[in-house]
């Protein structure tokens, strides 16, 4: 496509992809719909409502989109069996992922809440007791989600791509590379997305900063995971759903996850061994 | 279940994933009995599972393969086609399996989902799913694409993080 508009925002790197430049009314709507979403859901940022959580038990009245978000994470969490939860929050500034980047881990590493122990009845979360929500399994999709239907309104052809989490619009399909998590100028494969589809890569490469200290926890151990390196999942219409289920991948069997949300995906492991559905839209390079 | 009159079908009536696959003389390209005749080897492997063993005893509609006319110390050359069939919590599944005989061993093997609701087609296909060892991959300068999908980027604060903290450690 013709037009590319980069930006960088919730502590990463952006790019929608339009044939013409879309209006500034436009792409003030988009800056203006990340912003509010940052000051709900972001950790990193003081006033933000999770950070309000965090400081202490109460009820707090959350936007619309907590609705999907917060039952899908139930369904993670249900799903494999506890490891995916949001309250991973305190465990992970602990390891040294906090709002100040200190990057050195806690002597004592906080234990992860049961997500069972608050309370989301929508609009209100309930919470006994302050705990930390991280909702980094899910909540970049979901604002990919959110994007996508603002420009959507303007036009029909556009990729938006929030690095690693993507949505593309248009009407002819795209081919991704899938990066190789151990040699960024290499591809372990490529997928082709449909109009439509969203595709969620997530790998433990990049957001590491230390020995077996990286993002993606398991909210049972409390640590770091260590047998999945690099996933990619593909969903139709649904990027918020692609992001958590990439996470799960690192996390469950995906047998159990096959069984339970309809999707596509590509695991790679610690050993060099990559697994794939049967349908995965696209190649893998054997 | 429409089975060819000359294969020979074992239905186990076995726990949800226990598989039973009878191997039947008779490929689909051979009709003539006398090819290897009724005295098939029958083959019944079962799929590891964690759940409870189970007997799997041959259901009455199925005719049960004459195991006593096996030959003792190996099975005949030939292709071999079955149809196996299990039950799950989707209902009943049916598996084909084709495979090659030569000089006494497996030479090939072919298993086939047959399944035929939706459920049941998502259990099998678990059974077909890709798997490839130490995928060392292609460089990004010979692929055709328009985007790549890996790790999200950091924010330059978060890089400027690790950065610091590698000029302390001297690395």
């Amino acid at each position: 496509m013709a037009h590319a508009w980069r930006f960088e925002a919730i502590g990463t790197a952006w790019q929608i992809d339009t044939r013409e430049p879309l209006a500034p009314d436009v792409e003030a709507a988009v800056a203006a719909r990340i912003e509010v979403f940052d000051r709900t859901w972001s950790r990193f940022r003081a006033d933000s409502v999770v950070s309000a959580v965090a400081a202490g038990a109460g009820e707090w009245v959350l936007p619309d989109e907590a609705d999907a978000l917060l039952p899908f994470y139930d369904e993670l969490n249900d799903a494999t069996d506890g490891a995916v939860n949001p309250l991973v929050g305190r465990t992970l500034a602990d390891l040294g992922y906090d709002a100040e980047y200190s990057l050195v881990e806690s002597a004592a590493p906080s234990d992860v809440p049961y997500w069972s122990s608050v309370e989301f009845s929508a609009p209100v979360l309930r919470t006994t007791s302050p705990v930390v929500v991280d909702v980094g399994a899910a909540g970049k999709g979901l604002l990919v989600d959110l994007v996508a239907s603002i420009v959507e309104e303007h036009t029909h052809q556009f990729t938006i791509d929030a690095s690693g989490d993507m949505y593309h619009g248009g009407t002819v399909p795209i081919r991704v590379a899938l990066e190789h998590p151990l040699d960024p100028t290499r591809a372990i494969g490529v997928a082709e997305l449909d109009p439509e589809d969203a595709l969620c890569a997530s790998a433990t490469n990049r957001r590491a900063w230390g020995e077996g200290l990286h993002h993606v926890l398991d909210a049972r151990t409390g640590r770091p995971t260590d047998d999945v390196i690099a996933t990619w999942v593909v969903v139709p219409q649904s990027c918020m759903r692609a992001d958590g289920l990439a996470t799960a991948h690192f996390l469950a069997d995906p047998d159990v996850l096959m069984d339970r949300f309809p999707h596509e995906f590509v695991r790679m492991h610690a050993d060099g061994r990559v697994v794939w559905s049967p349908d995965f839209p696209g190649e893998i390079f054997r | 279940m429409n089975l060819p009159a000359h294969k020979k079908m074992l239905s186990a009536a076995a726990a949800a994933s226990v598989l039973l696959i009878t191997a039947a003389c008779g490929s689909s390209g051979s009709s003539d009995a006398s090819d290897g005749g009724t005295s098939a080897p029958t083959a019944t492997s079962a799929a590891p599972t964690t759940a409870a063993p189970t007997t799997a005893a041959p259901t009455e509609d199925a005719e049960t393969p004459d195991i006593g006319a096996e030959e003792q110390g190996g099975y005949a050359d030939g292709d071999y086609e079955a149809e196996g069939s299990y039950t799950n919590p989707g209902g009943e599944s049916t598996v084909k399996v084709a495979l090659t005989i030569s000089d006494g061993t497996i030479s090939e093997v072919t298993v086939t989902p047959e399944a035929e609701n939706g459920t049941s087609k998502q259990y099998q296909a678990k059974f077909a799913g890709g798997i490839a060892d130490e995928v060392v991959g292609r460089s990004l300068d010979d692929l055709d694409v328009s985007k790549v999908a890996g790790s999200s980027l950091t924010s330059q604060g978060f890089n400027d993080a690790i950065e610091s903290i590698k000029a302390e450690a001297g690395v």
